[in-house]
């Protein structure tokens, strides 16, 4: 694909770069205007990521490893910065990691948001990251060999499943409390969260001195099995499973990536389409967390409450898409179904009666008292921290740092509208609450402007060609943040890579400092807060545990299953 | 002595209240339900949360001790106790030894003290940090209790709870504010021992898993959760018996008994009515800044004892 060179967003960053460091880059890849993909010396890797994250205003949205062996010869470890200074693009640092050594220097020590990223990368690929502080592992269990690396493409078949070996847990949990401590686990199973997680207090009597935690009990193995088995459309309606409240922001944001790496254009239509149903979809993801929020400072009136008008959010959902979760409206190239006359007239209308519910909702939740008590200067997020690990959503947003992908990178139908960014510099549970709170009636306004300003005009396009190994990012703003993909085509109607990176995955490593200096009760309301999605950042379960076994069943039998809800194939 | 008819009284309420206490929180778990807009469970879901809990397995931690396993008796036993000894449906106390205010108010210490002690001895750190709440509570609440109860006994001039309130229904007390206030002071002691929001410190739910709680399961469970309702009406017939003993029989007749019963169940049900549009239209209050609202009923019952001596 040609990109003119007079188009290209971020094309100064690089010769600012240049500049500084000069032989550091050693070729330069744009696949959009605004993505490009620079690979750079090993040997300055760190200064150079060091550079764009404090220099040039970017952010670490993810860190994708590769086993391009087949391709190149060696490994390779992408960090993926959003650059969101004066010229707002994605810039992607590729060091390539020789296939004999598997050794790459960490960046962990001059930028911390790489963290989570680089001990993936040691899990699933085996590469090493070179001084990385915290060794532990990430994804896989604790008895898990040593020696198998999932995503390596020569390691293992995606139904695989390595026996369980220990049944007791090894992992370290790091404690920097000075004094003396108890220990206060939460979980993996915890009566405020339905999804397992394992949080380690430390504790002076209430006082939470220092915590840590693990996640990855549900590790999906989707990445692994969309490599593996799936065609690329087919991967579009896995997408949509990776999370069960904002699944349409998955499925947006891995098309996109696709469509970028291919340069397909989608009409305009269908890009206004994507981002009324991600409204929607955030809507009742807000709505949700407002009344989780009240659940867990003991406010359960309001939780009901909140719970009764996020019905109608649903409702807004079955409209648009034929099931109350946004799912199944994607394909490569545009929708599947198009929004008629009547059916926006119904969402205009839904729309207003959501306002009006919300405000009432919003008002008591902030009027009633003693919740202000539990909310405010709680859960701390110093804007420093904030900046250092590269958090996403409502968390960030709280804390005073506006960016918010819609408005930075205008993807889909947002850049047809006009965007607000939300932000408080609360810094606590309670401006995360009100950033959200702000942001449905943001989305309320986005929905009416959205069904104004659609063109008309075709839904999809399917004029275009799969080409092996082109790669590009796709991304979008979920209800929590931003997610972002970044897929690469392969040769065998297959991706060859596909990384996907949920929002709360960006958001888990600073939730240790938001825990300290505060009280074990308020443990659940913090967490509550992230608006944490477990699986998502788990990705990952074809095997029943329980059972032991695992069940292939043929779709007829889960049609069947779905209409007449008898007999369940999985009994 | 008592007389038989006495005893044959006080076995009776005690049964009667006990059989009962399911069925108060039970109303009060309906009308919260109301107030979220749920359809929630019957008014009869505590009696078959109960049948149901004693048909299961009773698993007790590793690392707990005997008095884990005993307190359920225990605590059941002690407001058997005291379910004897207040004036519910009379205004004399049936057995008089029993329905003294510091026998009452210690047998209520007597189980605090082993509902704390078997959340430490379950060797669960939630419960334990529960017990710990629960005994803060106990410090901070105990004060005002007594503060109150004892300037009504002044008041009436005998500890004997039977004698206060008949004292007081009769209006023969030498000051109206004194009384007043130290109800006030009362009331509000006996929400926060009712355990229900904002006060739910020891149990609550979302923060501590339920406290001393956490480790009980099957029959011991059931036993705790029908002794925490009867414990819930008894504090309420507590606070009744003495500050709004209006209606209740003050013979020994089966008229008289017949329409104590009724008012009393009037007083309960508009009295939980009223605790239940507290309880559901507030969050919990931080744990930390509870002895501030505590001092709030100190001071009233500090207050209603100068009122006492200044004779308003």
């Amino acid at each position: 694909m040609d990109i003119l060179s007079q188009d290209r967003v971020g094309a100064s960053i690089l010769s600012a770069l240049r500049g500084v460091l000069p032989h550091a880059i050693l070729q330069e890849e744009w696949q959009t205007p605004r993505q490009v993909t620079i690979t750079v010396k090993p040997s300055a890797l760190q200064d150079v990521v060091k550079t764009l994250y404090y220099e040039h205003y970017g952010w670490v949205s993810v860190v994708v490893g590769n086993d391009e062996r087949s391709l190149t010869g060696v490994f390779a470890v992408y960090y993926v910065l959003s650059m969101e200074g004066p010229e707002k693009c994605h810039i992607v640092v590729r060091v390539e990691v020789p296939a004999d050594t598997q050794e790459f220097p960490s960046v962990t020590p001059v930028v911390p948001a790489c963290v989570w990223g680089e001990r993936e990368v040691r899990d699933m690929f085996g590469l090493k990251p070179v001084g990385l502080p915290d060794e532990r592992r990430l994804v896989l269990p604790d008895d898990w060999p040593d020696d198998l690396h999932p995503l390596r493409k020569d390691s293992m078949d995606y139904r695989m499943r390595p026996a369980p070996v220990a049944d007791n847990e090894t992992y370290p949990f790091i404690n920097e409390a000075k004094g003396e401590t108890t220990i206060v686990p939460v979980g993996p199973l915890h009566i405020t969260s339905d999804e397992p997680g394992h949080f380690r207090l430390f504790v002076d009597g209430e006082d939470i001195i220092d915590a840590d935690y693990r996640m990855f009990y549900v590790h999906r193995g989707m990445e692994k099995v969309a490599e593996s088995r799936m065609g690329y459309n087919e991967v579009t309606f896995l997408a949509d499973r990776v999370c069960g409240i904002c699944g349409y922001a998955h499925s947006v944001a891995y098309t996109t990536s696709i469509e970028n790496a291919l340069g397909i254009n989608v009409p305009a239509r269908a890009q206004a389409i994507r981002s009324i149903l991600l409204e929607t979809e955030r809507m009742h993801s807000h709505l949700l967390n407002l009344g989780l929020v009240c659940h867990y400072v003991g406010f359960d009136t309001g939780f009901q409450q909140f719970f009764r008008v996020r019905e109608k959010a649903m409702t807004l959902a079955e409209l648009l898409t034929g099931s109350r979760k946004t799912y199944a409206m994607n394909l490569i190239g545009g929708v599947r179904r198009d929004i008629l006359g009547e059916q926006a007239a119904e969402t205009r209308r839904v729309s207003a009666e959501l306002r009006v519910d919300t405000q009432r909702l919003v008002d008591i939740l902030l009027e009633t008292a003693n919740v202000g008590g539990r909310v405010n200067g709680v859960g701390l997020l110093d804007k420093q921290i904030a900046r250092d690990y590269s958090p996403v959503g409502p968390l960030v947003r709280g804390s005073g740092h506006a960016r918010d992908t819609r408005a930075d990178h205008a993807f889909a139908g947002y850049g047809l509208v006009k965007n607000t960014i939300r932000s408080h510099d609360g810094c606590d549970v309670l401006a995360r609450t009100l950033v959200r709170a702000e942001e449905v009636f943001d989305s309320l306004d986005l929905i009416d402007a959205l069904l104004d300003t659609a063109p008309g005009g075709a839904i999809l396009t399917e004029d275009f060609e799969y080409l092996p190994h082109k790669f590009a990012l796709g991304f979008t703003e979920a209800p929590r943040g931003e997610d972002i993909h970044w897929s690469m085509t392969g040769d065998n109607q297959k991706l060859y890579r596909w990384r996907c990176r949920a929002s709360t995955y960006n958001n888990w490593p600073v939730l240790r400092y938001m825990l300290r200096g505060n009280t074990v009760s308020d443990a659940p309301v913090i967490v509550g807060s992230l608006d944490p999605c477990y699986s998502c950042t788990d990705r990952v379960t074809f095997v029943d545990v329980r059972k032991q076994k695992s069940v292939t069943v043929p779709i007829e039998e889960v049609e069947r299953y779905g209409r007449e809800r008898k007999n369940s194939p999985l009994k | 002595m008592p007389t038989l008819s006495h005893l044959l009284l006080a076995l009776g309420q005690a049964l009667l209240l006990f059989a009962a206490a399911p069925l108060v929180s039970g109303l009060s778990r309906f009308e919260r339900a109301k107030m979220h807009t749920r359809h929630g469970p019957g008014i009869f879901q505590d009696y078959r949360d109960i049948a149901k809990l004693l048909k299961r397995q009773d698993i007790t931690p590793p690392d707990a001790g005997g008095v884990f396993r005993v307190m359920p008796i225990v605590m059941l036993a002690t407001l058997f106790v005291i379910a004897t000894g207040l004036p519910i449906f009379t205004r004399f106390t049936p057995l008089a030894a029993v329905g003294d205010l510091i026998t009452i108010v210690y047998l209520f210490a007597l189980l605090r003290f082993f509902f704390s002690l078997s959340g430490i001895d379950s060797g669960s750190s939630f419960a334990g940090i529960g017990a710990s709440r629960e005994l803060t509570m106990g410090v901070l609440v105990e004060p005002i209790m007594m503060l109150a109860l004892f300037v009504a006994a002044l008041l009436a001039g005998s500890t004997n709870l039977g004698a206060i309130g008949t004292a007081i229904a009769d209006g023969e007390v030498r000051s109206a504010a004194a009384t007043v206030l130290a109800g006030c002071a009362f009331a509000f002691a006996i929400y926060i021992e009712l355990g229900k929001l904002p006060y739910d410190m020891a149990e609550a739910e979302q923060e501590l898993q339920e406290g001393p709680l956490t480790e009980y399961s099957g029959p011991s469970l059931a036993l705790v959760k029908w002794a925490m309702a009867l414990k819930q009406t008894l504090v309420m017939g507590w606070f009744i018996a003495v500050f709004l003993p209006f209606g209740s029989a003050t013979e020994l007749s089966a008229g008289g008994l017949l329409v104590g019963l009724i008012v009393f169940v009037v007083k309960l049900f508009v009295l939980f009515g009223l605790v239940a549009i507290v309880e559901n239209s507030v969050a919990r209050a931080r744990f930390r800044l509870t002895p501030q609202h505590s001092w709030l009923g100190v001071g009233a019952a500090s207050l209603a004892f100068v009122f006492f001596l200044v004779g308003l």
